[in-house]
């Protein structure tokens, strides 16, 4: 009771303290929670992002089989879908026909993959909420795209994919086959690439191996490359605004550890008070250890909660120019909040304890002033 | 009278973590009532064999990275915006650039 | 009450600037007196406060406090000593900037765990006392000399202190506020309190409520040795 009475009384002179130097803590703490805002910011949105795509790939085809000519992806022959067939374990495998077109006149590009079942009619369309956005399209419209031979097709418009889908079909042209082999020109006999369902998921790295084998001009991509692509991509993605961010978080240090390391004169004279109306070295220090806990915790609750707001309310506004880069057609999406309380508590560990300890040591000298040196100043 | 400082610091810091554990509960219920949307979205990569997250639209290795080519890189334009680190190092050829 | 035994105060020992503050000084300060070290600038009177005080420990020497050796004692023990037995007043006063005039009272018992609420009645009592209580929430730049000074002795006084030091407290106070500073002290000292001051101005060391003056000079103690 008199440790807990002894703390709150350090705590009140601590805040009086700081209450002093108002403007230049204030400052202090608001730059703080930025950096923490910050890095709560891009761990929530590439963490959600991850677990997003994890959930929702999970129906994702276990293989894709890719013709590669020169290097380069090419139309994959469909007789190799009965070579395919015969490799034991495969079960159904089917051609995919899909492909890119950009849009000159709004500088977009969409995604025209060709219909699953149950098949749309001829001459008609499904589309993403990011191409009716750019097209201002609606179901009923019609909407002309330009073939290989340079001649314009109408389709209309059947149906517009949900917002609740935008995160994987924003730019979705979904189009009944036959359709999509006469506008780009896909020569019968021919698929973009194909896709495998294997019997059982342990057998997929033999099965690829097979594929490699049976197929040197093919190349398998399994699922869980696609997901580990995902992985990557997004710690690269944040990897790089962590860097430019790292300029940032330097440019604070010093200033941190110049503000804490250089205690002026002032400071000096007051531990050197305290020591002397009868505080103990170990108060002083705990003294400056409430004062950097106080303001680092402030910069942590206040960071981290701007942060979760930024991500799962504003849909990373502020990220939407490094995430966007040049594209045209930017999904919209609010990405289901994830919390992993050992990331809150790294998070906590990497702003909290450093500072503290950042503004303890270098006050351990001065409070371990004689307390009689205050009568010789 | 007046207050204790020390009182708001621990008002300050129940308000913080109140405010993180109503964060948590919220990103709960958002989870618990993410699953039609969710299977919605499986549902459609299930049944056009989807591949990739539609997130970025600027170029088919960044719109489609699982099933690009192995060397993508600057396919699509040489001024294109770059996926891959080496790209915000290297700049595009000078007979190609304008001006 | 405070008996110093050869007490020897070396500075900056082996060292180019090493320096003697005090030499051999043996004394006797009784309870309940006024005490008085008259003397130059570097005399040693500060530093002898300050052993005395259990602020610092000699290089060699012995103190004695109550009976007690308390020399010999750790950091941690002197300073609880020195928080319940003396009370310091100090030349320049030393109040801390930026808080509040009853802040700076509470302060050497901020760390002592006591209630918050009994030591700011304490507090604002003692700043009462001194006709202060409307300055209690004040910063202290904005009060006057003779409010600094007040504030000050209330400090030196919220641990309800047995011995009170004061280093030249008139040093930067106008006659008027010295004649005060001198009447609180002789109050305090008719309530039973030791008061020790160090001053070379005769308004003090002349003042009629003195019981001794010990004269320094060099670090040594001048005149009788023994007490009054």
């Amino acid at each position: 009771m008199s440790l807990l009475e002894r703390h709150r009384n350090i705590i009140d002179f601590a805040l009086s303290s700081l209450g002093r130097r108002w403007k230049k803590n204030l400052a202090l703490t608001l730059v703080y929670a930025f950096i923490v805002f910050t890095l709560a910011s891009v761990i929530f949105f590439t963490e959600a992002v991850k677990r997003e795509a994890r959930a929702v790939l999970k129906g994702a085809p276990e293989i894709v089989v890719q013709r590669l000519m020169a290097g380069r992806h090419d139309l994959i022959p469909a007789g190799y879908i009965d070579i395919l067939k015969k490799i034991t374990g495969v079960g159904q495998v089917k051609g995919r026909l899909w492909g890119y077109y950009f849009e000159p006149s709004t500088g977009a590009n969409y995604t025209i993959v060709a219909s699953g079942d149950p098949p749309l009619e001829p001459g008609t369309i499904a589309v993403g909420q990011g191409v009716s956005r750019t097209l201002h399209a609606a179901v009923g419209d019609l909407i002309p795209l330009r073939g290989t031979d340079g001649a314009y097709v109408s389709f209309e418009v059947a149906r517009v994919f949900s917002h609740a889908s935008e995160l994987v079909s924003a730019d979705l042209i979904e189009m009944p086959a036959a359709d999509l082999r006469a506008l780009f020109g896909v020569p019968a006999g021919f698929f973009t690439d194909l896709t495998l369902k294997v019997r059982n998921e342990k057998e997929l790295v033999v099965v690829a191996d097979k594929i490699r084998r049976l197929l040197p001009d093919t190349r398998p991509i399994l699922r869980d490359e696609i997901l580990r692509t995902y992985d990557s991509l997004f710690d690269w993605r944040s990897g790089l605004l962590l860097v430019v961010f790292a300029g940032a978080v330097a440019a604070f240090i010093i200033f941190a550890w110049d503000k804490a390391t250089s205690l002026s004169m002032d400071e000096r004279r007051e531990m050197g008070v305290l020591k002397a109306v009868g505080w103990k070295t170990s108060e002083v220090i705990a003294m400056k250890s409430w004062e950097g806990i106080i303001v680092s915790l402030t910069a942590f609750f206040g960071g981290i909660l701007i942060a979760y707001v930024h991500v799962f309310f504003s849909s990373a506004l502020l990220f939407e120019p490094v995430l966007k880069g040049w594209a045209v057609l930017y999904p919209r999406f609010q990405l289901i909040p994830h919390i992993d309380p050992y990331q809150v508590l790294a998070l906590f560990f990497l702003t909290v304890v450093p500072y503290t300890v950042a503004t303890v040591i270098p006050s351990w000298n001065a409070a371990t002033v004689d307390p009689d040196s205050i009568m010789r100043l | 009278m007046f207050g204790r400082k020390s009182d708001i610091f621990f008002v300050g810091v129940a308000l913080g973590a109140a405010a993180l554990g109503l964060m948590t509960a919220h990103a709960d219920y958002r989870i618990a009532g993410a699953g039609p949307s969710l299977m919605e979205k499986a549902a459609l990569v299930e049944r056009l064999e989807l591949t990739d997250l539609c997130l970025f639209t600027d170029a088919r290795y960044a719109r489609h990275p699982s099933v690009a080519d192995r060397h993508s890189a600057f396919q699509d334009s040489p001024m294109s915006a770059e996926h891959f680190p080496s790209g915000t190092v290297v700049l595009p050829p000078p007979h190609l650039c304008p001006q | 009450m405070v008996e110093l035994k050869h007490i020897t105060k070396v500075f900056n020992r082996n060292r180019p600037d090493e320096f003697t503050a005090l030499l051999d000084v043996s004394l006797l300060v009784r309870a309940g007196k006024v005490t008085v070290f008259k003397g130059p600038s570097g005399s040693g009177k500060t530093t002898l406060l300050s052993i005395i005080g259990a602020m610092a420990k000699p290089t060699s020497g012995r103190v004695f406090l109550e009976g007690k050796e308390i020399t010999s004692l750790s950091e941690r023990f002197l300073t609880e000593i020195r928080r319940r037995t003396f009370g310091f007043i100090f030349q320049q006063f030393h109040l801390i900037r930026g808080i509040s005039a009853i802040e700076n009272v509470m302060l050497p018992a901020t760390t002592t765990g006591e209630k918050h609420a009994t030591l700011r009645d304490r507090a604002l009592r003692l700043l009462d006392l001194f006709g202060l209580s409307a300055k209690a929430r004040s910063r202290v730049e904005w009060l006057s000399g003779g409010e600094v000074q007040r504030v000050a002795i209330a400090r030196a006084l919220v641990n309800n202190p047995a011995v009170i030091i004061a280093d030249e407290p008139t040093a930067h106070l106008d006659t008027r506020l010295s004649m005060d500073f001198l009447g609180i002290m002789e109050r305090l000292n008719a309530e039973g309190k030791t008061i020790i001051i160090a001053s070379h101005d005769p308004l003090v060391y002349e003042s009629g409520m003195v019981s001794r003056v010990v004269e320094m000079r060099d670090g040594e103690i001048r005149g009788p040795r023994q007490s009054a």
